[in-house]
């Protein structure tokens, strides 16, 4: 009741300006969500109802075509996504933590090389490792294997999270540790009971980021592997369209089912998605 | 004796170091490296015998017509990004901040924009391929309903078209994350500059060009950095959505380094085109440390 009259007190123009602010807003939002709706509605259509009405809403919700999308590969790729984005995510953390532990928490000869090789890593195009990574992977005998995704990817995910874990490390106060020491913990210690459980926060966040960009990364995954049984969503959802003849609403049901689990992920975990975000300013 | 105990020992931070540094030397710097020593000879993927060419990858290079045509995309690419996503996005995000609507509806109209960068590229891609098809597509279906069915076209198909028609939807995925990125260095912003402009008389657009600007410098710097080297890398939008066609209308160097070397198998090539990609994000990524080291002095 009070804000309506405040409001009613406000200058017309600052009536009008709300009003154009949330009018352009709103237009901005339904470019940005409409194809998504417009995926989702379209993954419930026969393929005559999508070519005859493709605004329309479906007449009958074909949930068929969610078991087709499941059945004829989706099951596959997300199997595989799962598994290389879990494995990647892990071993990204894993080894990112503790080179960030090293370079955070220690001082030794030859640490400013080591920190610049780690960063260095920001600077350099995966497109442009691509070809002789293709050999190298071929001589290593793990070219058209998860590893050929994981390790690829892996490396070039440690340069940005070490990054963003250093970061947060270096504004630990020393005294835990050095009560730890002191207790008689030694590096590995302090390191699984001190500096882990204080960084989590960040961990997570740079985590989530890690995990969706290997979600959807596309083009180690695109290279590195040619049998259809290691395909990951990304990567499949291609072939996968080419194969069921274009019956667009299995292919897009596929889609849908590609997109949701990463739509979810960021609603649930908007929070500690931004901070990383903004600790570090880099996309894609 | 504590602080020796840290200083001391090194072999225990090296040990904690060591995976991580040898993950990124096979995997990162000795392609990187390999790279330039593989575009100096001419070979294939299924007959890898290398056979020295020197520099006649690079002369190719610099006579390909297709190169200048990917060079020229992606400096159109580069620059309507900034467009949208530095510009744009410090507008939109300022506007956002301002407080002329509510905190609920700012952060419902924020998380909604960031959603598309959340897509995966195919998805991102196929969806709209069937936006922009002529039979399905909503856009030249939206463009006849208001009355502009004559702009209707099949955008990818059309040579003058395709490559706008892609840049179109990496704005679309990105704008919102660029956004967020200024939301965030706008709220850092001491909320009394603002008040006391306000008491001063300042209207919120001189707020905007007085205050915010300036104070949110570093960001837009890293930002327009981050933008301009993405558009020299854009390799996996295109390849979804044209594979650089129609007749190489859309080529970028990125897809076409991966056409030239895993569709036409012509790897050293390919490793030359690569160099290039290299060498122009080094440069712009060299220009960013810079910018970045005098924006933190200021």
């Amino acid at each position: 009741m009070s804000s309506i009259r405040e409001r009613a007190r406000e200058p017309l123009s600052e009536k009008t300006t709300r009003v154009l602010v949330i009018v352009l807003f709103s237009i901005l939002v339904v470019i940005a969500i409409y194809p998504i709706i417009w995926l989702v509605i379209n993954s419930f259509k026969s393929n005559v109802e999508l070519f005859t009405n493709s605004m329309g809403l479906p007449k009958t919700l074909r949930w068929a075509n969610y078991e087709r999308a499941w059945r004829f590969g989706i099951a596959r790729y997300m199997v595989n996504s799962v598994v290389v984005t879990a494995a990647t995510t892990f071993l990204v953390a894993l080894l990112s933590t503790m080179a960030a532990y090293a370079l955070s928490r220690f001082r030794f000869r030859g640490q400013g090389v080591l920190l610049y090789i780690v960063l260095g890593g920001l600077m350099l195009a995966p497109e442009v490792s691509l070809i002789p990574l293709f050999r190298i992977l071929v001589v290593l005998r793990i070219y058209n294997t998860y590893f050929a995704m994981i390790l690829p990817i892996m490396a070039f995910g440690i340069p940005f999270t070490t990054f963003l874990i250093r970061a947060y490390m270096l504004g630990l106060p020393k005294d835990f540790e050095e009560a730890a020491v002191i207790d008689g913990a030694n590096a590995l210690g302090i390191f699984r009971h001190v500096i882990v459980p204080l960084s989590r926060p960040i961990i997570a966040s740079a985590a989530l980021l890690q995990a969706m960009h290997v979600w959807n990364e596309f083009m180690f995954s695109l290279t590195f592997i040619e049998s259809d049984r290691l395909k990951t969503l990304p990567i499949g959802i291609m072939a996968f369209s080419s194969t069921l003849d274009t019956n667009w609403p299995v292919v897009i049901a596929g889609l849908v089912m590609t997109a949701v689990p990463m739509i979810v992920l960021f609603l649930l975990t908007q929070r500690a998605f931004i901070r990383g975000l903004t600790a570090g300013g880099v996309k894609g | 004796m504590v602080r020796r105990w840290f200083t001391g020992r090194t072999i225990i931070p090296l040990l904690f170091l060591a995976p991580a540094i040898i993950a990124l030397l096979i995997f990162v710097y000795l392609p990187v490296v390999e790279n330039f020593y593989y575009s100096l000879f001419r070979w294939s993927a299924i007959d890898p015998t290398l056979r020295f060419v020197g520099l006649e990858n690079y002369r190719r290079l610099l006579s390909d017509p297709i190169v200048l045509r990917s060079v020229i995309n992606n400096v159109l690419y580069a620059v309507i990004s900034v467009a949208f996503q530095v510009y744009l996005a410090l507008v939109l995000a300022a506007i956002l901040e301002s407080g002329v609507i509510s905190r609920r509806l700012a952060a419902f109209f924020r998380s909604a924009l960031f959603l598309p960068s959340v897509l995966a590229i195919t998805v991102i891609g196929v969806t709209w391929k069937l936006m922009y098809s002529p039979e399905i597509g909503v856009i030249n279906q939206v463009l006849r309903a208001i009355g502009l069915g004559s702009l209707a076209r099949p955008w990818l198909g059309l040579e003058n078209t395709a490559i706008y028609a892609i840049i179109g939807v990496s704005q679309w995925q990105w704008t919102g994350y660029m956004m967020i990125l200024f939301i965030v260095a706008i709220q850092a912003i001491p909320r009394e500059l603002f008040e006391s402009a306000t008491i001063d008389g300042a209207n919120r657009i001189q707020q905007f060009f007085h205050i915010t600007v300036p104070s949110v410098r570093e960001t837009t710097l890293v930002n327009l950095a981050v933008t301009v080297i993405g558009a020299f890398k854009v390799f996996d939008i295109v390849w979804v959505m044209t594979g650089g066609g129609p007749n190489h209308a859309s080529e970028v160097l990125g897809n076409y380094m991966y056409r030239v070397g895993f569709r036409n198998d012509e790897m050293g090539y390919a490793s030359a085109v690569a160099a290039l990609i290299f060498v122009i994000t080094f440069i712009l990524t060299f220009i960013q440390l810079r910018i970045g080291r005098t924006g933190k002095e200021a």
